[in-house]
């Protein structure tokens, strides 16, 4: 709008410098995956010759990937159930109730997002240690459940408010009960924030770094877990295919959300008089 | 009946009060013993220790040892590297954010898309491909040989240029939707009404424009130098010695030396840092706000 655009070299230039930036936050991402179709073992780009000689590595006998991946998976489903619970009664009690230390109650909420997360985790060893609880899926899942909760609630707390409470309290008025209200309106109003904040939570979970390499043991290496070993110490090929399945995944999951919140935007205008509608917006903005 | 009547109009709206408080207690508990309990204890539990001898005397010597040798040019290493991070990624980050600020709605939302998406990708992936792009017959090298620059190809990896480019790369998603947010943020009518006063383009770029997005860039900068500090991925898998950052020392103590108090005090002086930043940015904020009502 003003500063470099004043003179036409200025803009070009600034657009020339926006768009290798924004190539240069994508290629890492691209490089991954067309590498994981090389067929030489070193990672050399771009690759002379292609095959899928990696993802049969990945899951060919004795490979460790299959195991850690399966670890992976459930511990990130154990996760976002504890995340999703903790989620909506926090957002509800956050959004819909009078909170003695409201403020103390959301910034203890957030906190594990601001606080470094290698103390967090440093913080779960020292607990966990003592209990003899090192190497446990579920108490990694507990620990994961400290990372992912905040982020649940942020997306829930944005769908609660995106709610018209109006809603509710034209049920109420026409004599349904609480558990009516919740299971009739909110709960399908709040559905696509729900998996969102499902979403994200799992995510979180899965691409966890710091809790799960203090928290496991030998025989339980999460994935990312793994990945880092094979990075730092062993210098495994087959990682590549890992990490362009994972980049898969993400790139999946983010298709979901969108593909949810554009299902469920209609919902509540349907509901609502054209005017307030349009003032409302679109419910579930999350910003994780 | 008649007391019972002339209770009626205040006694409802206590009790519904009373009853919508208790009703926030009781879903909030789960999620605030949880954390209490799995977030705050464990963090009390290390600064316990960190002040503990291995007797179990009172002692500060885990943090005479945490500010002295090594200890102390790693925890140099990582404000150095922070600060570095913080800078490049608020510097780039301003530009592609005010370049994307300029654009159409959906060519503007194309473009945070690609900034978005990789946010989602897991840190080490994105890491592990840097590693690939920056060898010596990685794709940049391979680019500044055929653009002819002189020198290459360059050491770009277990190096601190290596690690400041994968801790901005990491870090610019998030700097730019910061940033992005803050230049949306600035009211428009404010330039138009300096350039209708006269006012040439760089005047109220530098007078109007910069002190508006002041605080902003500020408090941006400040969140990417506190998340900076606690990086470890990237600086272990893109640097060498010389790049150990504080975290990467805390996760050696514990794991190799079997050193828990001398981690803890570690842990304690990153969250200490870490504190600071905060205070700094509520402090900025709030100047930022008493700005901004004085110009409006």
């Amino acid at each position: 709008m003003i500063g470099l655009r004043s003179t036409l070299a200025g803009r070009i230039a600034l657009t020339a410098f926006a768009t290798v930036i924004l190539l240069f936050l994508a290629l890492p991402i691209v490089v991954i995956v067309i590498t994981s179709f090389s067929k030489s073992a070193f990672a050399s780009f771009p690759p002379d010759s292609f095959s899928l000689g990696w993802y049969q590595a990945l899951f060919a006998d004795g490979s460790k990937w299959p195991g850690a991946l399966s670890l992976s998976a459930v511990i990130a489903s154990l996760s976002t159930v504890f995340s999703l619970i903790l989620g909506v009664t926090a957002a509800t009690a956050l959004t819909r109730s009078e909170l003695p230390l409201r403020s103390a109650v959301y910034a203890l909420v957030l906190g594990p997002l601001i606080i470094p997360h290698i103390v967090t985790a440093l913080g779960l060893f020292l607990l966990f240690e003592p209990a003899s609880m090192l190497g446990s899926p579920l108490a990694i899942a507990l620990g994961h459940t400290v990372m992912a909760s905040p982020i649940a609630v942020m997306i829930l707390i944005a769908t609660l408010r995106g709610i018209d409470e109006r809603l509710e309290d034209a049920a109420a008025s026409m004599g349904a009960g609480r558990l009516t209200i919740a299971r009739r309106i909110t709960l399908p109003l709040a559905a696509p924030g729900m998996v969102a904040a499902a979403i994200f939570s799992f995510i979180t979970s899965f691409d966890d770094f710091y809790v799960s390499q203090f928290l496991s043991s030998v025989g339980t290496l999460t994935l990312p877990v793994q990945i880092y070993n094979s990075l730092m110490f062993d210098i495994d090929p087959s990682v590549t295919a890992v990490s362009a399945l994972l980049i898969a995944f993400a790139i999946l999951a983010l298709v979901l959300v969108g593909l949810v919140r554009w299902l469920g935007s209609g919902r509540q205008n349907a509901l609502l008089s054209v005017e307030t509608a349009t003032a409302l917006g679109a419910p579930g903005k999350e910003t994780p | 009946m008649a007391a019972t009547l002339a209770g009626v109009p205040a006694r409802p709206r206590r009790l519904l009060a009373s009853r919508r408080t208790r009703i926030g207690i009781l879903y909030a508990l789960p999620a605030v013993a949880y954390l209490l309990a799995l977030f705050v204890y464990p963090i009390f539990s290390t600064l316990l220790l960190s002040v503990q001898d291995l007797d179990g005397s009172l002692t500060l010597h885990w943090y005479a040892d945490a500010l002295t040798g090594v200890n102390l040019s790693v925890l140099f290493t990582t404000l150095r590297i922070a600060a570095e991070t913080a800078l490049f990624s608020l510097v780039i980050g301003f530009l592609l954010a005010n370049a994307i600020s300029r654009l159409r709605p959906l060519p503007a939302a194309l473009a945070m898309l690609i900034v978005v998406v990789p946010h989602f990708i897991s840190a080490l992936v994105r890491t592990y491909g840097w590693i690939i792009m920056l060898g010596d017959k990685g794709l940049v090298n391979q680019l500044l040989a055929g653009l002819g620059v002189p020198g290459a190809p360059y050491q770009l990896l277990y190096n601190e240029i290596g690690v400041v480019i994968g801790t901005t790369a990491m870090m610019l998603p998030y700097t730019v939707l910061l940033l992005y947010g803050v230049m949306r943020g600035v009211d428009r009518r404010l330039l138009a009404a300096a350039a209708s006063m006269g006012a040439g383009r760089l005047v109220i770029f530098r007078r109007v424009y910069l002190p508006l997005v002041a605080p902003g860039l500020a408090t941006a900068g400040l969140l990417s130098f506190i998340l900076a500090l606690g990086y470890y991925i990237t600086p272990a898998l893109m640097g060498g010695p010389n790049q150990t950052m504080i975290a990467s020392l805390i996760n050696q103590q514990v794991m190799k030396q079997n050193q828990w108090n001398g981690a803890a005090a570690e842990g304690v002086i990153l969250l200490l840092l870490t504190f600071a930043g905060l205070l700094l940015v509520k402090l900025v904020s709030s100047l930022g706000e008493a700005k901004k009502r004085s110009a409006s």
